[in-house]
C-alpha cells in the first residue's frame, strides 16, 4: 500500500480544523463573558471599538464580540459534522445501491437529477421558513439537501469498482452480492467517501451561515451567521462598527477554508489524477557536447548514446540508458522488447515527444544531418510531419474526438504547405483514406464513428498526409484483432514500398519484426541487448535474452514446440540491477555479470550484442564504428 | 483422452440478445435487431483434457464462458457439468456446482482486489463457499493451492499485497484460488495475453500440469492459436456464434478443413525472416454479431466461396478422426 | 435523427422536471408541519376579505388531492393549485398591500436578470481565461496565484463579500449601497439615469461575479489539464502546430465540454448567490423578494418565487444541454 501522507495543503487545512473544535470544545474557559447572560445595557455600550475590555469591541446589543464569535464556532461545527454526517449515510447508501444494482440505479440517479436542477439555497429557504428554524431542523434539512452529490460520487465509483476484474472474479466463484458490496465495493469506495464527506462539512457550515444570516438561524443560538445579521440589519455598515462585521465572516472563511484545503487535500491523495501535460515548458536539455563524429550521409537516423530518465517522487529513474541505433533510408527497422524495456521511451525521446516528467538527459540524434536533441523549437516543428511523422496506438485517443477525420488531415496538409489550397488538401486527404482502405466519403466522419482498425487506417491516412521521409509506428496493431492487425501491417508494408520511406516499427512481437523489419534493436530493462540485420538475429542470435525470448515465441510452423519460460520477471525502473540488466534471469550469468555492465561486442556480420561471453575473441565495438 | 466420460458437456446452446431499445424506438416501431452472439454450440471436455476455443473479438467465445458458468442463461440448449443439467439445478444446488466451475480472468493486474493479502484473496473462495470447518483447515487447503499454483513456500507470499508481486506471480494467485475449491472445470479467458512473452510459457505449463496431473479439465478460451498450439489436446475454432472447426489440434493446424482456420492460421506471424509467408488476410471488419449472413456465415469473407455458400448453412461434419468442419467444399 | 433525439429527450426531461416541482411546490407547503395556507389565513394583518379569498382560493375546506368519497374526483385542492397555475395566476401577496404574486415577481425577474446576467457572462470569460492560463502554466507561480485565489473566493460567504464590497464601496469610494435607483433623485436626461441604475449595480454584480468566477476558474483548469494530458495533444505537438494553435484548435473546444455542464449545472448556485447579493445590497430582484416573503410569512409570494427561481433553473440547465449537444459530435450516436 502507498503510505498515507498527506499534503502540506491538508497539514494546514487540519491545523485549521482543529483549532476551532479546540476553541469551540472548551468555549467557557476562552471567552471571557458568557454572551447568553443577560445584562443590561446603555446606549454607550452599543458597537464600542475594540479595547482592553472587550477585545474586539461590542455589538449592536453591547455584548462582547470576541465572547460570540468564540461560542459561535459550535453552532458552526455541530451543524458542519452532524449534516455531513447525514449526507455520508443517506448518499452513501444510496449511491452503493444505485451504482451497484444498474436499473434501481437509474431511478434513483433519475431522483438525484431532479433535485440538481432545484436551487438548494432556495429549497433550504423554503424548507426551514416552513418547518421552524430550530437547531435539529436546520442540520436535517442540510443533511438531507446535502446527500445528492454524494451519492452521485459514490455511485460513479462503485459503478467503475464493479466492472474492476476482481469484483469479476468475485462473482464467478459464486460470492453473493452482500458478501461484494461488503468486501471488495464498500472498502474501495469508503475512502473517497469520506474524503467527499469534509467537503461537504464545508458546505454544511457556508449553508448554515447563510440561513442565519437571512433570518433563518435558530432564535436561541448564537452563530456567525446571525452575528452578522444583526449587525447588518442593524447598522453596524452605517456606524462604521467593522469589528462587529468583520471577525464572524473571517471565522466562517477560516473554518470553510479549513475544511475545504483538507478535502482538497484527501481527494488528490486517494485519486491522483494525472496532472501533468503535453504542452508544459521543455526542459533544457542536459545532453552531452556533440561529438565530433560527422553524420554519415546514407543514413536517415542515426541515435548515439540516448539516455532518458523520469522524474518520480524517488529521484530521477532511468528508463533507457546509452542506446544507439541507425537506420539506412528506406529501410525498416524493428525496435523490440517486452513492457517496461523502454522502447517507446527511447523513440519519444528521440522525437522530442516524451510526457513532460520525461527528460533526455544524455545523446545525440541525428536526422538527415540534423541534431533532434538541440534543435530549436520552431527548426522542430518545421520538421514535425513534414519530414517526420508518427503512427500512433489509433485503438487509443490519438485522434482528436471532436474534430473531423478530414479536418485532421488537411490541418496538417495547410500548416506544413500553405501554398495548398483548401480544396485541394480536401482532395489529398481524400486520395489517402482511399489509399488506406477508408472510403472517401467518410472525410467528414468523427473518429467515434470509426472502428478500431478503421481508427488505426485514418492514423496511417494522417501521418502520411505530408509524405514524410521516416515514419515512426509505435504499437501499430496491439489491441487489434489478429486479422485486422494483418491488415495493418500488409498496408505499412506496402506503403513504405510504394512511398519510399524509411520506418521505425516499435512492437513487443517477435513475430511483427520478422515479417516486415530490415533490421532489429532488441532491447531489455531500457538497454539495447542485441541489434543487428533481422535475418542475422533471428538466424544465429548471440545474447542470451535473444535466445530465450526467441524460444518462448511460438512458432506456428512448428506447433508442437512447447514454448521457454524465462525465470523471474523483467526489472523495474527503481530496482535496475548494478551490471547486466539481463544477469538476475540469465541461465549463463557469472560474477562478473552482476557487477560490470557489458558492452556491445561485434557478434557477426552485421550483429552486435551486449554479453561478456562474446567478449573474447571479439573486439569490442568502439565509438564510430558501423554497427 | 476422450473416451473417458466427459465433465462438461454444452450441448447446442444458443443465445440472443435484443440490441437495447428506448422509448424513442418503440414508438418509432423500429424493428428490434437481435444479437445472436452464441448460435448452436456444442462440445465437450474430458476430465484432464485442455480444449482450445479460438477466435476473434465478437465470435462469442466470452458468452459461450458465461453461459458455462450459469452466469447467463441460454435462450436454448443445455450445459451438463459432470452430469447436472445446470438448467435443472436449484439455487443451492447451483451454488455447490459453482465451486466445480471456476474461471481465471484475463488481467491478472485487474483480477486482484488490491486492499487484499494473498492469504485472503486464495481464502476468499473458500470462505464463500463455506468449505472449511476451522482456520487450521482453512489454513490448510489456502496453502496446498498455493503450492500447486507454483507459489511455494507459501508463507512467503501469505501476507503479500498484489502490487508486490510480478504480472505472473498475479496470474498464479488468480489460479490458486480457483484450485482452492478443487474445481472439476477450469475455465481460462485469455490467461496469458496480458503478460510477458517470456512468462507466458510458465502460466501455459502450469495450466497443462494442473489438467494432466489432477484430471481437471481446462477450457482455454484465446484470440491466439499460436500460444496454445502446444498446450491444448483439441481446438474449437469459433466464428460468429458457432464452432466452424473442432478436433485435435495437431491435426487442425497442419491440416485445417476451413477456410477461416486456415486464414486465422496464415495470419499469424512467423518469427523468423528467412520464412516470410504470404498470408492470407481477410478483407473487411471484424464481423458483427447482429449482422449474419445467409448460407454460410462467413461466405462474405470467404476466399474459396462459391455458388451454394451464400444459401446453405453448412452443418458441421466428420472430416477425420475426432475432427469436424462446417464448410461446403469438405463434401464437394 | 441522433441529435433530434438527443433535443426530444432533453426538453422532455425539462418539462417532466418542472411538472414534478410543481407537485413538489404544491406538497411542500401543504405536508410539511405549519401548514402555511392555514397558519396564513390566521395571520392577523390580514382584512376579513382577503381571508375569505385566501380561504377560497386555497379551497381548504376540499380534499387535498383526490377526492375520492364520491362528488367530483377532481374537484380539489390540487386541481385548483394547477388550474389556477395555467391561467398564470399565483395568488395574492399577504404583504404587498393585496398585490398580485404575478405581477411582483414578474418585476422581480427582470431585475435578477439584470443582476444574473452580466455577472454569470463576465465570470464564464474570466473563469475560462484564467482557467486557461493556469491549465498551461501548470505549476508555475501564475498556476499557485489562480489556485490560491479561487480556493479563497470558495470559502468566502457570498453574502459576507457583499458586506465588505458593500462597506469599503459605502464608506470609502461613495457609491450607493442599496436598491436600483437613487430614491428622490431626478435626473436630467436618460443617460443619467442609467449612470444611476449602473452605479448600483455596480458592487452587487462585482460580489457575485467574484464569487462565480474562482469556481469557473477551478473547473476549467482541471479540464484543460485533463485534456492536454490527453494522447491528441501528442498527436497535434508531433504533427508541429505551434502550442497556440494546439490550445486554439485541439484543446479549448474539448475542454468546454465538461465546462458547459458545470455551468449548468451551478445555476442553482448562482442562484443561491443572487439570493445573498440582492439580500445584502437590497437589490429588489426574486431573491430579496424570497427572502422578504420568509420574513414576514408570506407564503404565496415564498411559493411563487420558489417555483420561477426552479423553473428558470430548469430552462437554463435545458439551453446548456443544448448547446453541450452541438459542442459534442458524439452525441449523435448517444
Amino acid at each position: 500500500m502507498r503510505r498515507f501522507r498527506l499534503s502540506p495543503m491538508g497539514i494546514v487545512g487540519v491545523a485549521m480544523i482543529l483549532l476551532t473544535v479546540i476553541v469551540a470544545v472548551f468555549a467557557p474557559l476562552i471567552a471571557p463573558y458568557d454572551p447568553y447572560e443577560t445584562v443590561r445595557v446603555t446606549i454607550m455600550d452599543i458597537y464600542q471599538p475594540p479595547s482592553a475590555l472587550h477585545w474586539l469591541g461590542t455589538d449592536d446589543g453591547g455584548k462582547d464580540v470576541f465572547s460570540a464569535l468564540v461560542y459561535g464556532s459550535r453552532v458552526s461545527l455541530i451543524v458542519g459534522f452532524a449534516a455531513a454526517f447525514i449526507a455520508l449515510v443517506v448518499g452513501g447508501a444510496l449511491g452503493l445501491i444505485a451504482g451497484y444494482y444498474r436499473k434501481l440505479g437509474g431511478a434513483i440517479m433519475r431522483f438525484t437529477d431532479f433535485f440538481l436542477v432545484i436551487p438548494d439555497l432556495a429549497l433550504l429557504i423554503v424548507i426551514v421558513a416552513v418547518i421552524g428554524p430550530s437547531l435539529g431542523n436546520i442540520i436535517l434539512v442540510i443533511g438531507l439537501l446535502g446527500w445528492t452529490t454524494t451519492a452521485r460520487l459514490v455511485r460513479s465509483q462503485t459503478l467503475s469498482v464493479r466492472e474492476r476484474g476482481f469484483v469479476r472474479r468475485a462473482r464467478a466463484v459464486g460470492a453473493s452480492d452482500p458478501h461484494i458490496l461488503s468486501h471488495h465495493v464498500f472498502p474501495l469506495v469508503l475512502p473517497l467517501m469520506l474524503a467527499n464527506t469534509v467537503l461537504v462539512i464545508s458546505l454544511a457550515i457556508l449553508s448554515e451561515s447563510t440561513l442565519a444570516f437571512i433570518g433563518l438561524g435558530d432564535p436561541l443560538l448564537i452563530s456567525w451567521g446571525k452575528m452578522l445579521n444583526l449587525a447588518f440589519t442593524r447598522g453596524a455598515v452605517s456606524a462604521g462598527a467593522w469589528w462587529a462585521l468583520l471577525p464572524p465572516g473571517l471565522a466562517i472563511v477560516w473554518v470553510v477554508l479549513g475544511t475545504t484545503l483538507l478535502g482538497t487535500a484527501l481527494e488528490e491523495l486517494l485519486n491522483p489524477k494525472l496532472i501533468r501535460h503535453h504542452l508544459e515548458k521543455e526542459k533544457p536539455l542536459k545532453v552531452r557536447p556533440a561529438s565530433l563524429l560527422p553524420p554519415k550521409p546514407e543514413l536517415i537516423l542515426e541515435v548515439r548514446g540516448l539516455s532518458v530518465g523520469y522524474e518520480s517522487p524517488g529521484g530521477v529513474l532511468t528508463a533507457v540508458e546509452d542506446v544507439g541505433f541507425e537506420l539506412r533510408r528506406g529501410e525498416v527497422l524493428g525496435l523490440v522488447g517486452e513492457s517496461g524495456c523502454g522502447k517507446t521511451t527511447a523513440v519519444m525521446g528521440a522525437l522530442r515527444l516524451l510526457p513532460p516528467s520525461g527528460q533526455v538527459t544524455a545523446g545525440e540524434v541525428l536526422f538527415e544531418g540534423q541534431d533532434l536533441t538541440r534543435l530549436d523549437a520552431d527548426s522542430l516543428r518545421d520538421l514535425r510531419w513534414k519530414r517526420l511523422a508518427v503512427v500512433f496506438q489509433g485503438a487509443m485517443n490519438a485522434l482528436n474526438p471532436v474534430r473531423r477525420v478530414g479536418d485532421q488531415i488537411t490541418e496538417a496538409i495547410r500548416l506544413h504547405e500553405p501554398s495548398v489550397s483548401q480544396g485541394a488538401a480536401d482532395d489529398r486527404a481524400k486520395r489517402l483514406l482511399q489509399r488506406v482502405g477508408i472510403g472517401p466519403e467518410r472525410i467528414n466522419d468523427y473518429p467515434h464513428t470509426l472502428s478500431g482498425g478503421m481508427r488505426q487506417r485514418a492514423m496511417i491516412a494522417l501521418a502520411l498526409a505530408c509524405e514524410p521521409a521516416l515514419i515512426i509506428a509505435d504499437e501499430p496493431t496491439t489491441a487489434l484483432d489478429v486479422m485486422i492487425q494483418a491488415q495493418i501491417l500488409e498496408l505499412l508494408a506496402e506503403l513504405v514500398d510504394e512511398m519510399d520511406m524509411s520506418m521505425i516499427v516499435v512492437t513487443h512481437d517477435l513475430g511483427v519484426v520478422a515479417q516486415t523489419c530490415d533490421r532489429v534493436v532488441v532491447m531489455y530493462g531500457g538497454m539495447v541487448a542485441e541489434q543487428g540485420l533481422a535475418a542475422e538475429v533471428f538466424a544465429s542470435p548471440s545474447h542470451p535474452y535473444t535466445q530465450l525470448l526467441l524460444e518462448a515465441f511460438p512458432d506456428m510452423d512448428h506447433p508442437d514446440r512447447p514454448l521457454v519460460a524465462i525465470p523471474g520477471a523483467p526489472p523495474r525502473l527503481n530496482e535496475l540491477p548494478p551490471g547486466c540488466r539481463f544477469a538476475p534471469r540469465c541461465p549463463f550469468v557469472f560474477d562478473r555479470c552482476r557487477t560490470e555492465q557489458p558492452p556491445l561486442y561485434w557478434a557477426g556480420e552485421s550483429s552486435a550484442a551486449s554479453c561478456f561471453l562474446l567478449e573474447a575473441p571479439l573486439q569490442p565495438v568502439g565509438d564510430g564504428d558501423d554497427v | 483422452m476422450s473416451e473417458r466420460t466427459p465433465v462438461l458437456e454444452v450441448e447446442d446452446i444458443a443465445v440472443q440478445f435484443a440490441t437495447s431499445r428506448s422509448m424513442f424506438d418503440g414508438v418509432r416501431r423500429r424493428p428490434v435487431r437481435v444479437v445472436r452472439a452464441v448460435d448452436g454450440v456444442s462440445f465437450t471436455v474430458a476430465p484432464g483434457e485442455v480444449l482450445a476455443v479460438v477466435g476473434e473479438s465478437g465470435c462469442g467465445k466470452t458468452t459461450t464462458a458465461n453461459l458455462i458458468l450459469g452466469l447467463i442463461p441460454p435462450t436454448s440448449g443445455r450445459v451438463v457439468v459432470a452430469g447436472d443439467d445446470l438448467a435443472m439445478l436449484d439455487k443451492d444446488a447451483m451454488r455447490a456446482k459453482r465451486r466445480r466451475l471456476q474461471m481465471i480472468f484475463q488481467d491478472p493486474y485487474e483480477s486482484l482486489n488490491p486492499r487484499m493479502k494473498v492469504g485472503d484473496i486464495v481464502a476468499e473462495p473458500l470462505r464463500v463457499h463455506k468449505v472449511p470447518t476451522d482456520r487450521a483447515d482453512e489454513r490448510h487447503r489456502v496453502e496446498r493451492a498455493l503450492v500447486q499454483a507454483g507459489l511455494s513456500p507459501p508463507d512467503v507470499y501469505w501476507d503479500r499485497h498484489p502490487h508486490q508481486l510480478s504480472g505472473g506471480q498475479r496470474q498464479r494467485v488468480v489460479i490458486a484460488a480457483a484450485l482452492a475449491l478443487e474445481p472439476q472445470v477450469l475455465i481460462a479467458d485469455e490467461p496469458v495475453s496480458m503478460l510477458d512473452v517470456s512468462i507466458r510459457a510458465e502460466i501455459l505449463n502450469l495450466l497443462a500440469r494442473l489438467a494432466s496431473e489432477q484430471g481437471i479439465a481446462v477450457l482455454m478460451i484465446t484470440h491466439d492459436l499460436s500460444t496454445v498450439a502446444a498446450y491444448s489436446h483439441r481446438v474449437a475454432v469459433m466464428y460468429l456464434g458457432r464452432v466452424v472447426e473442432i478436433g485435435p489440434t495437431t491435426e487442425v493446424l497442419t491440416s485445417p478443413r476451413h477456410p477461416y482456420t486456415e486464414a486465422l492460421l496464415s495470419v499469424v506471424p512467423v518469427p523468423d525472416p528467412a520464412r516470410r509467408t504470404r498470408p492470407i488476410v481477410l478483407v473487411g471488419e471484424t464481423p458483427d454479431p447482429s449482422r449474419i449472413a445467409p448460407g454460410c456465415r462467413f461466405h462474405p469473407r470467404c476466399p474459396r466461396a462459391f455458388d451454394q455458400c451464400p444459401i446453405v448453412d453448412p452443418p458441421l461434419e466428420t472430416v477425420g478422426t475426432d475432427h469436424l468442419a462446417a464448410c461446403l467444399l469438405n463434401s464437394r | 435523427m441522433g441529435r433530434g433525439r438527443y433535443v426530444l429527450q432533453k426538453v422532455g426531461w425539462a418539462i417532466v422536471t418542472v411538472l414534478v416541482v410543481i407537485v413538489f411546490n404544491f406538497f411542500l407547503f401543504r405536508v410539511l408541519p405549519g401548514d402555511p395556507a392555514r397558519s396564513g389565513a390566521r395571520d392577523p394583518r390580514l382584512t376579513e376579505e382577503s381571508v375569505a379569498a385566501l380561504q377560497e382560493r386555497f379551497g381548504l375546506d376540499k380534499p387535498q388531492f383526490l377526492d375520492l368519497d364520491g362528488g367530483n374526483p377532481f374537484d380539489t385542492q390540487f386541481f385548483a393549485y394547477f388550474g389556477a397555475l395555467a391561467t398564470g395566476d399565483l395568488g395574492i401577496s399577504y404583504a404587498f398591500s393585496d398585490q398580485s404574486v404575478a405581477d411582483l415577481l414578474g418585476q422581480a425577474l427582470v431585475n435578477t436578470i439584470w443582476l444574473v446576467l452580466p455577472a454569470e457572462l463576465i465570470a464564464i470569460f474570466l473563469g475560462i481565461l484564467l482557467g486557461l492560463l493556469a491549465a498551461w502554466r501548470r505549476g508555475t507561480k501564475v498556476d499557485v496565484g489562480a489556485l490560491g485565489f479561487s480556493l479563497f473566493l470558495w470559502s468566502l460567504p457570498t453574502f459576507f463579500l457583499g458586506i465588505v464590497l458593500l462597506y469599503v464601496g459605502s464608506r470609502w469610494l461613495g457609491l450607493p449601497v442599496a436598491g436600483r435607483v437613487t430614491i428622490g433623485a431626478s435626473f436630467t436626461d436618460i443617460w443619467n439615469q442609467i449612470g444611476d441604475v449602473a452605479s448600483h449595480l455596480l458592487l452587487p454584480t462585482l460580489t457575485l461575479t467574484l464569487v462565480l468566477v474562482g469556481e469557473y476558474m477551478l473547473i476549467m483548469r482541471s479540464s484543460v489539464v485533463d485534456v492536454l494530458s490527453e494522447d491528441y495533444i501528442l498527436t497535434a505537438k508531433a504533427k508541429g502546430l505551434s502550442t497556440f494553435q494546439i490550445i486554439k484548435d485541439h484543446a479549448l473546444r474539448n475542454a468546454m465540454l465538461p465546462m458547459v455542464t458545470i455551468i449548468a449545472l451551478n445555476l442553482g448556485f448562482a442562484v443561491s448567490g443572487a439570493i445573498q447579493v440582492e439580500t445584502v445590497f437590497s437589490w429588489p430582484g426574486l431573491g430579496l423578494l424570497t427572502v422578504q416573503a420568509v420574513d414576514q410569512r408570506d407564503y404565496p409570494v415564498l411559493q411563487g418565487a420558489f417555483l420561477l427561481l426552479a423553473i428558470s433553473v430548469v430552462v437554463a440547465n435545458l439551453f446548456a444541454e443544448l448547446v453541450y449537444g452541438w459542442l459534442d459530435p458524439r452525441i449523435e450516436e448517444a
